[in-house]
């Protein structure tokens, strides 16, 4: 039933499969083989949430005046006489949005943290321009050509899967542009020979195309295919279509729920995934961005709801392999706008999630929002380079030991997140 | 605006009429040396400086001779019976300024209450629509090959949502024009375009010291890419992507001096602000200021001082001619010349190709002041384009490889949305590379095991007429006569659509597969499972074979 196949790059790529055996046979049969490029990963999930997230908004200060001030309807309390207008207090001076308490318990578990008034040193308020520069990881340079992640993948130092960096988007993710390969697919059931209405005229042409590819002389096409082949044959048809989220895990039907649900199926399939790559958009709320409920709610409620079911579903056979972070390009101007919304800022906040975060805790420094601190007057500092989070977590968890190589230019160093 | 457009008219007519442009040939390919057969150097030459034969082609070239069709692609002047339905695109005739009133930004239209606009989609539906059509029907086929390869040198994209609205008339306006002619005016019209000021922030540069009380009345940009002092970008990639290329010999120090150049060069504000711009600019006449289309130079954001770039001395109090000056300088360094020739080389000849090739057209690059002609005459007789290792070593792009599928199919492309969907998936999303540096033009970069499997897929779906808005008549290939059997269809369609290549090892390898009992069982009718022939071309359109150029 379980069928556990190991992955080996050694010159050529060859594929075992280790028959029908009790999975635990299996992990011994690795175990003896110590740690080479079969081994089950470390996995770093990334979810983009684009558009700008109003990071005073998720993560508020408790009862600053400042923001009550600039922020007279769109201010939340976390007083409990407020009743369901309160946010969550955290207890450590700041609160959470109602709509993200499905992540709650992972801040109480100690897993999940909040890194503030984070962002990028580059001022551009262009939602392009400041993604560009996030998933490069050069602040202020357009050029560079591939992607941080593509970039860390590049550093593992080892050989991997075809499924090592994926990412469920439509097109590929400028943070995965580069040299690694790395797939970009929204529906992993379409990776298979497809024929709608001729599924098995499709299997006899991919067993076809299977043999023809052996054959040519041209070696990229020839490598590529058998790995294509065998990537197939790590991952069944029927897996994907069987595929049932455990322990009651329920993910929501939006692209980034399903987005996750496929991420979980790459990890638990153990097919070799390493950087899974996601996105959320929606969060450019310069128009009634409410408060309880609104724009932002309904994005926070589907942000919270697909990691909720997303770690739910990985369960503890899973969650120590993994390490989740979310990311947005800039933040939101302390002031509300006319339109009940707020306009592009600069520093916002991000979530850490995962066994080894020191969790239950707002880190970065929070400057606070007087006037005399404000970026151009209006805006949440970066007082925490996104870069310093980033080497943090690949280097720690991926294992990547080199950050100027990861964020070329980069000297600031980490800021420590996980534990040891 | 419309006497230019009428003059551009006659001035083609009169073109056309003259046939002096087509050059007779003084040379001959040496497909010969190489130990290749006419038909094979007529297929190679049609796979590298068109986007691959159509039916009959190859028995066309060799009427005409390999040479003059070569030169009749070079003077890019034949009629275009084919592109009639690019009529039917109204935004390939509107001038930038009119597309972006037309078709503005749903964000602009929604703020500034504007009625009875377009979406930017159908903009986006006709700039891939114009881009496949060309492709797959233009006689001039090496006009689209080097449209398509300046534009991804000079690379802007669609994900860039301030220069989406502006990308069709770069490609139409600043790229096609000048897709055979010289270095310098492709680089100077990217330069002043839109797009590309938006693209690359330049648009948003300014004098660093700058604050005059007159900058504010020049409100060209918009809401969120007002001057905020000197902007790099531009400057860098001018020097790293479009020019010198990264070990061009240039530093940082550079950069900023090339960046202060170019303080001022932005764009006239779209829609009813324009009116507003233009009469502020009839105020401040002698003053420096240049329009010129959607090109705005600001005099007043420009920094006066003197700058030193690679070495030369800008003096101080000029205006637009400091950026004019150094495009001049980098558009004959030797640099550039080498850039240009390896970024050529690579397109035409291999993924790694020969020093020595390279430096020939470097040389030819720097003796003609970067004319594209010259370097496609040096290209097209060299011995390393024709020798047997350089037949069919280039993997082709998704792009390529549904261009040349379509052609070789004879399929009509009636919608293009579904087909450009294809082309993205398998790893090329048209005119959305998101960085400067364009699509890696590389083999390695295009093949990847998700890319490969959408190839296959793309083969067996086109061939089985399952991408929507491609009409496909397979038995017309083969003027309605129906193979009497699997092989007889494999060898005649095979032939087809791989003419001029060497089918033994094809077929040998291809005749297995069309025989796996699942494939060849009889299919039912009403059944949805494709017929034996659109099986047959399916396969070969996903075999390695089809991918290769």
């Amino acid at each position: 039933m379980l069928t556990r196949r190991l992955f080996l790059k050694a010159g050529g790529i060859a594929l075992f499969t280790l028959g029908a055996g009790p999975r635990f046979l299996a992990r011994t049969a690795l175990a003896a083989q110590g740690p080479g490029p079969h081994a089950r990963r470390k996995v770093l999930v990334t979810i983009f949430q684009r558009g700008a997230m109003d990071g005073l908004m998720a993560v508020p200060p408790v009862g600053d005046a400042a923001l009550r001030a600039l922020r007279p309807r769109l201010a939340m309390s976390a007083a409990r006489a407020a009743g369901d207008q309160a946010v969550t207090d955290l207890g450590v001076g700041f609160g959470l949005h109602p709509a993200f308490s499905p992540l709650l318990p992972f801040w109480q578990e100690r897993r999940l943290a909040v890194v503030h008034a984070v962002g990028s040193p580059d001022s551009t308020r262009s939602h392009f321009d400041a993604q560009d520069y996030m998933e490069t990881g050069t602040p202020g340079r357009k050029g560079t050509p591939s992607g941080w992640l593509n970039r860390a993948v590049g550093l593992l130092g080892h050989e991997g899967s075809p499924f090592r960096a994926v990412a469920l988007t439509p097109a590929l993710p400028r943070s995965l542009y580069g040299d690694a390969p790395a797939l970009a697919v929204t529906d992993l059931s379409q990776f298979r020979v497809r024929l709608p209405g001729a599924e098995k005229v499709a299997s006899a042409a991919g067993a076809g195309f299977e043999a023809l590819y052996q054959q040519t002389s041209e070696e990229l096409l020839r490598d590529t295919a058998g790995e294509t082949f065998r990537a197939m044959d790590l991952l069944t048809p029927e897996e994907i279509a069987g595929y049932r989220p455990a322990h009651g895990a329920r993910y929501p039907q939006s692209p980034l729920g399903q987005a996750l649900r496929q991420v979980a199926l790459l990890i638990k399939t153990e097919v070799g995934l390493e950087v899974g790559f996601a996105e959320s958009a929606g969060w450019d709320t310069h128009v009634q961005q409410g408060t309880v409920n609104g724009s932002f709610a309904r994005q926070a409620a589907d942000l919270a709801a697909s990691i909720h079911a997303f770690w739910t579903d990985l369960g503890s056979g899973y969650q120590d392999d993994v390490l989740l972070t979310t990311m947005t390009e800039f933040g939101r101007t302390v002031r509300e706008n006319g339109s009940g919304g707020t306009d592009h800022g600069h520093g916002s906040c991000l979530f850490v999630l995962g066994g080894r975060v020191d969790g239950g805790k707002v880190h970065g420094r929070f400057p606070g929002l007087s006037a005399d601190v404000l970026y151009e007057g209006r805006d949440l500092p970066v007082t925490t380079d996104f870069r310093a989070v980033f080497c943090e977590l690949a280097g720690k968890h991926l294992g990547v030991k080199d950050d100027g190589q990861l964020f070329p230019g980069w000297t600031g160093g980490r800021v420590p997140l996980l534990r040891a | 605006m419309r006497a230019a457009v009428l003059t551009a008219v006659i001035a083609l007519t009169v073109f056309a009429g003259a046939s002096a442009v087509e050059r007779t040939p003084s040379y001959r390919f040496p497909w010969k040396e190489a130990g290749l057969t006419e038909r094979e150097a007529a297929a190679h030459l049609l796979n590298r400086f068109s986007y691959g034969p159509c039916p009959g082609e190859i028995d066309r070239v060799l009427k005409i001779g390999l040479d003059r069709w070569f030169e009749r692609q070079l003077a890019g002047r034949q009629a275009e019976p084919g592109l009639e339905r690019l009529d039917a695109l109204p935004a390939l005739s509107m001038p930038a300024r009119r597309i972006a009133e037309v078709y503005p930004p749903r964000a602009v239209a929604l703020r500034q209450g504007l009625q009875g606009y377009r979406s930017q989609r159908e903009l986006i539906g006709q700039l891939m629509a114009q881009k496949l059509w060309r492709a797959a029907g233009a006689e001039n086929q090496l006009t689209e090959v080097m449209t398509d390869f300046w534009f991804n040198h000079f690379n802007v994209s669609l994900t860039d949502n301030q220069a989406r609205g502006y990308v069709l008339s770069y490609e139409r306006d600043a790229i096609r024009p000048n897709a055979l002619g010289d270095f310098r005016g492709l680089l100077g019209a990217t330069a002043r375009h839109p797009a590309m000021l938006l693209y690359l922030d330049n648009a948003q540069s300014a004098a660093p010291m700058v604050d005059r009380p007159s900058r504010s009345d020049f409100e060209a940009l918009p809401r969120t890419r007002r001057p905020r002092g000197l902007n790099e970008n531009y400057a860098r990639e001018l020097l790293e992507l479009h020019t010198l290329g990264v070990d061009g010999g240039y530093n940082q120090a550079d950069v900023i001096q090339v960046a202060r150049a170019f303080t001022g060069w932005t764009l006239m504000p779209p829609g009813p602000r324009r009116l507003v711009a233009e009469a502020k600019l009839r105020r401040a006449e002698g003053l420096g200021f240049v329009v010129e289309d959607e090109f705005l130079f600001r005099a007043d954001l420009h920094d006066v001082e003197e700058k030193v770039v690679l070495g030369r001395k800008l003096p101080a109090g000029r205006g637009v001619e400091d950026g004019e000056e150094v495009l001049d300088l980098l558009a004959r360094h030797p640099a550039t010349a080498r850039h240009v020739a390896h970024k050529l080389a690579v397109r035409f000849v291999s993924d790694e190709p020969p020093r020595a090739l390279e430096e020939r057209l470097a040389g030819v690059f720097l003796k003609t002041g970067g004319d594209t002609r010259e370097m496609l005459r040096v290209l097209a007789t060299s011995p390393d384009f024709w020798s047997r290792r350089t037949v069919g070593a280039k993997i082709k792009s998704p792009f390529e490889l549904a261009a040349s599928a379509l052609r070789a199919t004879g399929g009509r492309i009636e919608d293009p949305r579904e087909l450009a969907g294809w082309i993205a998936r398998m790893g090329q999303p048209l005119y959305a590379y998101q960085a400067p540096t364009g699509f890696p033009d590389r083999g390695e970069a295009w093949v990847n095991t998700g890319s490969l499997l959408q190839r296959m897929n793309f083969g067996l779906q086109l061939a089985a007429g399952r991408i929507g808005g491609v009409d496909l008549d397979l038995a017309d290939l083969n003027g309605r006569r129906e193979p009497a059997s699997r092989d007889e269809a494999l060898q005649v369609y095979a032939g087809l659509l791989l003419p001029g290549r060497n089918l033994e090892p094809v077929l040998a390898q291809l005749g297995p597969m069309i025989h796996n009992p699942e494939l060849a069982k009889k299919v039912d009718a009403g059944s949805r499972a494709p017929r034996p022939l659109e099986q047959v071309v399916g396969v070969i359109l996903g075999s390695p074979e089809f991918q290769r150029r």
